[in-house]
This record gives structure tokens, C-alpha cells and sequence, in this order.
């Protein structure tokens, strides 16, 4: 009784007068409102009616807040949540070790990818930086290295005077940009692993994210400004895979036929990780990782999950590519936070 | 079963504290009053507070927000540039989408050929630099839309193609000179922006947003240029002391329907930003490169303090300061405090930047039943410290004593010379009616007999203490000015306000 009380007052306490209705219902139908943070990208999966009623058969609802996955790990406060659903591994195992959590969750995951359009792949593909669907790291570098802008390129179709650089997220909360940065890292390392503050990587990477000017905390806002305002705002964008492949698997008009998708070379992979901090958010881990109905609903959101046929399946016939290649491994949490500090103090 | 008890103690408390009924409370722009209307169809009841972008920013920032449930101003940029800002906020949705761009009569775009041809800010300040036309825009320093085409205009001409720093904004201060050049009518807000450029015949066009600029009656020829421009984005954000996620997430998702979007394109000119929502063909066909915005504060604050110090046209500001018997005790103190704040005592962002500029010519006409004297300050180029100095010792010696002679102290600003070289405006402050000397009538007749260059400068009115409304509208009708309530409000707050608009 103790417990059950509790509940419906912090429920109240959070939700206002909604909730209470929710969980006062509740007591009578047995619903159970679930709270959790997640990553931005995850959001549409949650609000899909079809995945709240798959929650639903099971006597789960579940409200998420959203948040940069940076900022899950070390800003938010998890006290009034169930779970954290970062979208990377680094950021879930840090929360984990911070909260004492005995085990995650890897339902599903998504490679880094370039999203970007056909103008650009044209000249790109003349600069040495594209092959076929391959966006190649260690030649981007290069040209970033060079300071060039797009009206330099030769034979650019995209006059703009800015310079060639990829949008990403705002690399001291979001995690995109800090899976942007394993992968920029791992090649101005000499193609390996960074391990430690690496004072060298860190000049050679900066400009990357501070050239950018502003960028966004999450990486659906930007995705966004790609499909709605097009090359002129966004010639290029690291995105999930997933946030693409969602679009393309909804075929609802937002992928345009000048759209194209690019696999960085090398890639990381984000390993979307929910850290439970009760029994309800366990449930809802191990009913994301094992009951096939919410596979094939993240398999719809773009995601890839353990079993690669459903993700295949849909990917039949499209530009996704089915079989990853050249994937690296992005550093352990703590150095990756020292890199971005290194980056950060950069914006003062 | 203590905490039970507690728990249960909270509960009521907070039942009582927060009911479904009560609005959900908006701290936003008055950019997006246009939506006030359209949101009545939404199924939330909402309530808008109106703010300065800069202003509403530090008020988030400061932690002050906090009977808001969520902000809605045209960007987030320059709030995410303020320590400590982010924090404050949960999560953000862009709405709608309008780039900075600019917008003149037809007959002038024609006359220079740029409504034919692809135009850059480049080929814009060489025009402006050769006085070939001139605009209107806002103060970076207190509208979006200001700051917005200042970023613009100082990235597109510094040709470096990254977001500015420091050292750039000093490259391209001379280039930014040049473009200002041509501004000849400035304000603290978008809308009163609008409305005062129609009534100048003289001012060829406005750098505002495209939604106003596509909303003027008066039809302008947009220029897109094609180095590219700064888009107000209008995230509707909740705030992360707000426990009323549920209103956010019906909102939002009403906002974001293909059919809303569609409204709020038709309805407000601003181009949806929900993907495969079509374009009307009103926006045209440019394509427009998205500038990159600073991401320092430094930077930020840098390019604002060289365009009001360096770059805009100078102002000279007179102010008609009533210190009649009236004003003894707190009125008194809260008008020298008021001017103190403007020479630099207030040293938040919004402060700073409404002190008295380098290169500004200060006039304070102190009055009762007659002038007591008038004091001319010109703040220096560079080192302004000690001319602030000189200004605020003397606001600090106001005393009040004597009648209330309003229209001959009006006069006597009206009588000041007009420098062609200058953004001229009055402020009058007053707390009472007219006791003394001539009547409002004898003044609209002197005002009316003013030749033009005289007749251009406005009066912005400051409502304090038992001023006389109606006739303290009509100054403001009359000379083209505004007015701005102080009587519930701080002085110096109306006082930082009104810096806007000089």
C-alpha cells in the first residue's frame, strides 16, 4: 500500500492533474504510466500509436521528455524517471555505473550516415570525397583541413560561399556529434581508437563542430531544416541511419528524389541502451529487446535490431545498404568526454 | 508510513497549486502575436506575455521565468549563447520558418535592377555605400530581426564562409559602416517598425522578416540575397520548470499538422517547416543559403556592441525630463535612477547594451514650470567612461521642485538644431498634467508650422505617475512617436525599452 501510494503521489506531483487521472484510473484498469528520457530520435517511435498500443496490451504507458544523450548522462535530472534510453553506448554505461544499474538494454541501433543530396554527391564524387555511397572520412578531413568552401569545389553546382563542412549537432550535449566525433577522432588518430586527451586529434578536429557556427541540441531539429529547407540550409548532415530510413519506410512524400544517403567511412555504430531504474522500465527493455512485435515496429522507425532480417526486409529495394562495413568503435565514455572538453573550451 | 503521509500532504498541495484548467502561459515575441488568433482553434486554452527577444532571454536565463510554462520567440540562437540558459529549457519544436531578408518599393527595385538579376549583401552595401537607397531596420540590440540581418549582413560580407569571432567582426566593421549607412529609420520592434516606414515616403524599404515584409500592404519586392540569409525559426519551447508536458505535446502536435501549417502559411506569410507541406507561390523560387550563426557568446556580443558603437548611423537623444514638486520623494529616485542605469550601471547583457552609445550626442532638459537648464553630453568615439560619468553625477543632482510646464520644455527639444549626420528622437517624461505655460494645442500648431527635417524627429512618451493619458497619445500620434507605461512598471525599464528605438 506504502508503495502504491507513493506512486500516484509522485505521479501527480509530476505530471499534474492528467496523470493523476491516468494512475487514479489505473488503480481500476491496472495501466502503468512509465516515465522515461530519451534521445530526440527516438520520439517518433514512442509516439507511434502503433508502439503505445503494443504498450498498451501489456499494461504499459510510456511518456518520454527528450534530451541530447550528452545531457541524459550528465545534466538531467533521472530522479523523477524510470529509465534513460540514450543513443549511445558510452552514454548509457555512464549512467549505469553512476546509478548502480545491474543491467541495460541494446533493443536496437543505427550506423552513422551522411544525408545529404545529388548536386552535392556530383561534387563531392569529382573532389574525391564520395564513392558510389561511400563518404570517405580521411579525404573530408582534407578538404577541411584546407578551409575550402563549396564555390571552390570545382565544377560545384551549390555556389555557396560557405565552407565545406558537415551539419551536425551541438557536440557539447548531443550525442550524433559526439558519435561524429568517434569517428572524425579514430581517423585523425591514425585509424585508431583515441584514448585520452590527445591534445593533436583535438586541433585537427575542432574546426569540424566550431566552424559550424550554431548548431542544434538535437539531431531531429536539423534533420528537419534538411527535409524541409533543403541544400540551401543543409547541403550535407550526419544523421542516424534510422532517421532517414524511417522517412523512407513511411513513404510519406519528405524524401525527395534529390535526397541521397551516404555511409561514412569508417562508421559507428549508436547502440540505442535504456538504463532502467525500476521494474516497469525493466519490463519495457526486455519487451523491446525480445517480443518481435516491437522489433518490427523499430524496424518501421529505421532501426536495426538483433535479428538483421527485419530491417532487411524493409530495406529491400531502397538505397539503405544491408551489410555494414568498415565500422570502428567509438572510445570508452571518459575519453570521448575529455576530447569534447578539449573541443568545448574552444567555444569560450 | 511517514513518507506516505507526506506524500499524500504534497499531493493535495499540489492539486491546489496546479489545476488542468488554468492557460498555458507563453513568455513570447511580439513577432508571434499573429498566431494569438489562429491558436484560439488549437483546443489549448493559452496565454501570450508579450517581451523583447534579448529581455525575455535574460528572464530565462536569470531563472525569472518561472510562471511560464514555455517560450516562443523567433529563435532560441542567441538564448542558447547565455551560461546557464539551456538548462532552463526542456524540449524545443521549430513551428514555422522566415528568413531575414529585404524588402523595397517596387519602382526603386526596378530603378537599380534588382528585381531581375541575383543580388548579394556585398552588391547591397556598395549601393547603400553610394546613397543609392535607404531602409529601415531594427536594433539588433532588442529585436530578433535586427540582430538576425546584423549577423547576415556581417557574415555574408566578411567572405569567410564560417561563423564569425572577434577577429572578423573587426575585418568587416568598415564594409558593415557602409551598408548602415542607409539605414534611416530604426526601431525596438519588428511591427512598430512596419507601421512607422509607412509613413516615411522617404525610406525606400525595410531589412525585416520575409512573413512582414509579404504582409505590408503597401507591396514591396523582396530580395533574397544570394549570398545567403539568417531565418528566425519560432521554437515553441517548454520550460524545464513546467509540469505541463501534456498541453506542450497537444500543442505542439495541433501546430505541426500539414492543415495548421498550411493556415499559419496563408494566415502569417511564414513558410511552413513541416517537410511536404507545399510552398505558396508567394515566396518565389530563390534559393536560400543559411548563413552561419555565431555559436560564442563573445562573438554575439561583440557584433552588437561594434554596430551601436562603431557601425550605425550616431544618435542624438534629447530627453524632457519633468522634475516638477510632483516628483519629489521615490518618483524623483526612480528617474535618477533610470538614467543611471543608461550610463552603463546596468551591467546585464540588455543593460549594457541600452547604455548611452560611443558617438551619441546626449541632451537632458530638465523642466518644472520652466526649463532648468539644459545639459549637452557628447560621449566620445572611444573611452566613453568619463563623459558616462559626467552624465550620471548630473542625473544623480536632480531635484524636484516647481510646476509642470510640459508643451514649452517640448518645444525647447523641438528648437534644438537637427544634424542631418544623426538618428534624432525626444523622450518626454512626465508624471502629471500640464500646469503651466502653453497648452497641447499651442504645441500641435508649432509642430505642424516645423519643417520636415524637424517634423521627422519623434517623440517617445514615458506614462509615469498621473500622467495625462490622452494627451500624452496624441504627442506620441502627433510627432510619429510611441508610448511606453511606466506607472506599474520601473522607470528604467521604459527608459532601457525606449533606447530601442533611438
Amino acid at each position: 500500500m506504502r508503495r502504491r501510494l507513493l506512486g500516484v503521489a509522485l505521479a501527480v506531483l509530476l505530471g499534474g492533474g492528467v496523470v493523476a487521472a491516468l494512475v487514479l484510473g489505473n488503480l481500476g484498469s491496472g495501466v502503468t504510466v512509465v516515465r522515461g528520457v530519451i534521445g530526440s530520435e527516438k520520439k517518433p517511435f514512442f509516439d507511434d500509436p502503433q508502439v503505445k498500443a503494443a504498450f498498451a496490451k501489456h499494461g504499459l504507458q510510456v511518456e518520454v521528455d527528450t534530451a541530447g544523450s550528452r545531457e541524459i548522462a550528465a545534466g538531467v535530472d533521472l530522479s523523477t524517471y524510470s529509465f534513460a534510453f540514450p543513443s549511445s553506448a558510452p552514454a548509457a554505461e555512464k549512467i549505469k555505473k553512476d546509478r548502480g544499474v545491474a543491467a541495460t538494454f541494446a533493443p536496437f541501433f543505427s550506423p552513422m550516415a551522411v544525408a545529404t543530396f545529388e548536386p552535392i554527391v556530383a561534387t563531392l564524387t569529382q573532389a574525391g570525397v564520395v564513392s558510389g555511397t561511400t563518404f570517405d572520412i580521411k579525404k573530408y578531413l582534407e578538404i577541411v583541413d584546407k578551409g575550402t568552401r563549396w564555390d571552390a569545389l570545382p565544377g560545384s553546382a551549390y555556389k555557396a560561399r560557405k565552407r565545406v563542412l558537415l551539419t551536425t549537432t551541438d557536440i557539447r550535449t548531443s550525442n550524433s556529434a559526439a558519435m561524429y566525433l568517434a569517428l572524425t577522432s579514430y581517423v585523425a588518430n591514425g585509424d585508431d581508437v583515441v584514448r585520452g586527451a590527445d591534445a593533436k586529434v583535438a586541433e585537427r578536429v575542432s574546426p569540424l563542430f566550431l566552424d559550424q557556427g550554431y548548431s542544434e541540441s538535437t539531431s531531429e531539429a536539423p534533420f528537419e531544416d534538411y527535409l524541409a529547407m533543403g541544400m540551401g540550409k543543409t547541403p550535407m548532415i550526419m544523421v542516424y541511419e534510422a532517421q532517414y530510413a524511417a522517412r523512407l519506410f513511411a513513404a510519406d512524400g519528405s524524401i525527395s528524389p534529390q535526397m541521397r544517403l551516404l555511409y561514412p567511412s569508417p562508421t559507428v555504430l549508436s547502440k540505442h541502451t535504456l538504463v532502467p531504474f525500476d521494474e516497469n522500465a525493466t519490463e519495457i527493455g526486455r519487451l523491446l529487446t525480445d517480443d518481435p512485435e516491437f522489433a518490427e515496429l523499430a524496424a518501421k522507425h529505421g532501426f536495426r535490431t538483433a535479428d538483421p532480417g527485419v530491417f532487411a526486409g524493409l530495406a529491400e529495394g531502397t538505397p539503405l545498404t544491408r551489410d555494414l562495413v568498415d565500422v570502428v568503435e567509438p572510445p570508452t565514455y571518459d575519453h570521448l568526454e575529455q576530447l569534447v572538453a578539449m573541443i568545448e573550451e574552444r567555444y569560450l | 508510513m511517514r513518507r506516505a503521509l507526506l506524500a499524500l500532504a504534497l499531493v493535495a498541495a499540489s492539486l491546489t497549486a496546479c489545476s488542468a484548467d488554468e492557460p498555458f502561459r507563453i513568455l513570447a515575441g511580439s513577432e508571434v502575436a499573429d498566431l494569438e488568433p489562429l491558436l484560439k482553434e488549437s483546443g489549448v486554452e493559452v496565454e501570450f506575455t508579450y517581451t523583447g527577444t534579448l529581455d525575455g532571454a535574460e528572464q530565462v536565463a536569470r531563472g525569472d521565468a518561472g510562471d511560464y510554462d514555455a517560450t516562443w520567440f523567433s529563435s532560441n540562437r542567441y538564448l542558447s549563447l547565455i551560461d546557464g540558459a539551456r538548462e532552463k529549457l526542456s524540449t524545443q519544436t521549430k513551428i514555422m520558418n522566415s528568413p531575414v531578408v529585404l524588402g523595397l518599393k517596387p519602382a526603386k527595385a526596378a530603378e537599380l535592377g534588382w528585381d531581375a538579376k541575383p543580388v548579394t549583401w556585398s552588391d547591397i552595401a556598395t549601393t547603400a555605400a553610394a546613397n543609392r537607397f535607404t531602409f529601415g531596420m531594427t536594433n539588433p540590440a532588442s529585436s530578433n530581426s535586427g540582430f538576425s540581418a546584423l549577423v547576415g549582413v556581417a557574415a555574408a560580407l566578411s567572405d569567410a564562409g564560417e561563423a564569425l569571432d572577434a577577429q572578423t567582426i573587426s575585418a568587416v566593421t568598415p564594409r558593415l559602416k557602409e551598408f548602415f549607412s542607409a539605414q534611416k529609420l530604426t526601431s525596438g520592434s519588428s511591427g512598430w517598425l512596419a507601421d512607422a516606414y509607412t509613413a516615411r515616403p522617404d525610406v525606400d524599404g525595410l531589412v525585416n522578416y520575409e512573413s512582414v515584409l509579404l504582409g505590408m500592404r503597401e507591396k514591396l519586392t523582396l530580395v533574397y540575397p544570394s549570398d545567403g540569409v539568417v531565418s528566425a525559426d519560432y521554437p515553441l519551447t517548454l520550460l524545464a520548470g513546467s509540469d505541463r508536458k501534456e498541453q506542450y505535446d497537444e500543442l505542439v502536435a495541433w501546430l505541426r499538422t500539414p492543415e495548421t501549417q498550411r493556415k499559419i502559411m496563408t494566415a502569417t506569410h511564414r513558410r511552413p517547416i513541416v517537410p511536404g507541406v507545399a510552398l505558396a507561390p508567394e515566396f518565389g523560387s530563390a534559393p536560400l543559403v543559411e548563413l552561419p550563426f555565431p555559436n560564442r557568446r563573445s562573438a554575439a556580443d561583440e557584433l552588437i556592441g561594434a554596430y551601436l558603437n562603431q557601425v550605425r548611423v550616431p544618435a542624438r537623444a534629447v530627453f524632457v525630463l519633468d522634475t516638477s514638486g510632483s516628483m519629489e520623494g521615490d518618483r524623483i529616485d526612480s528617474l535618477r535612477t533610470a538614467l543611471v542605469t543608461l550610463t552603463g550601471a546596468d551591467t546585464s547583457a540588455y543593460g549594457t547594451f541600452s547604455r548611452f552609445r560611443n558617438r551619441e550626442q546626449v541632451t537632458l532638459l530638465p523642466f518644472a514650470d520652466r526649463l532648468k537648464g539644459q545639459q549637452d553630453y557628447q560621449v566620445p568615439e572611444t573611452g566613453p567612461e568619463a563623459v558616462l560619468g559626467q552624465i550620471k553625477t548630473y542625473a544623480e543632482s536632480l531635484s524636484a521642485d516647481g510646476g509642470t510646464a510640459i508643451y514649452d520644455a517640448l518645444r525647447a527639444a523641438y528648437e534644438q538644431p537637427v544634424d542631418p549626420g544623426r538618428y534624432s528622437s525626444i523622450v518626454l517624461m512626465t508624471d502629471g498634467e500640464n500646469t503651466d505655460g502653453s497648452e497641447y494645442l499651442d504645441f500641435q500648431l508649432y509642430y505642424q508650422g516645423l519643417p520636415a527635417e524637424k517634423k521627422a524627429v519623434r517623440t517617445f512618451v514615458v506614462l509615469f505617475g498621473d500622467s495625462d493619458v490622452e494627451e500624452m497619445n496624441e504627442i506620441a500620434t502627433l510627432t510619429g512617436g510611441a508610448v511606453f507605461d511606466a506607472r506599474n512598471g520601473s522607470l528604467a525599464e521604459a527608459f532601457k525599452e525606449i533606447r530601442g528605438y533611438q
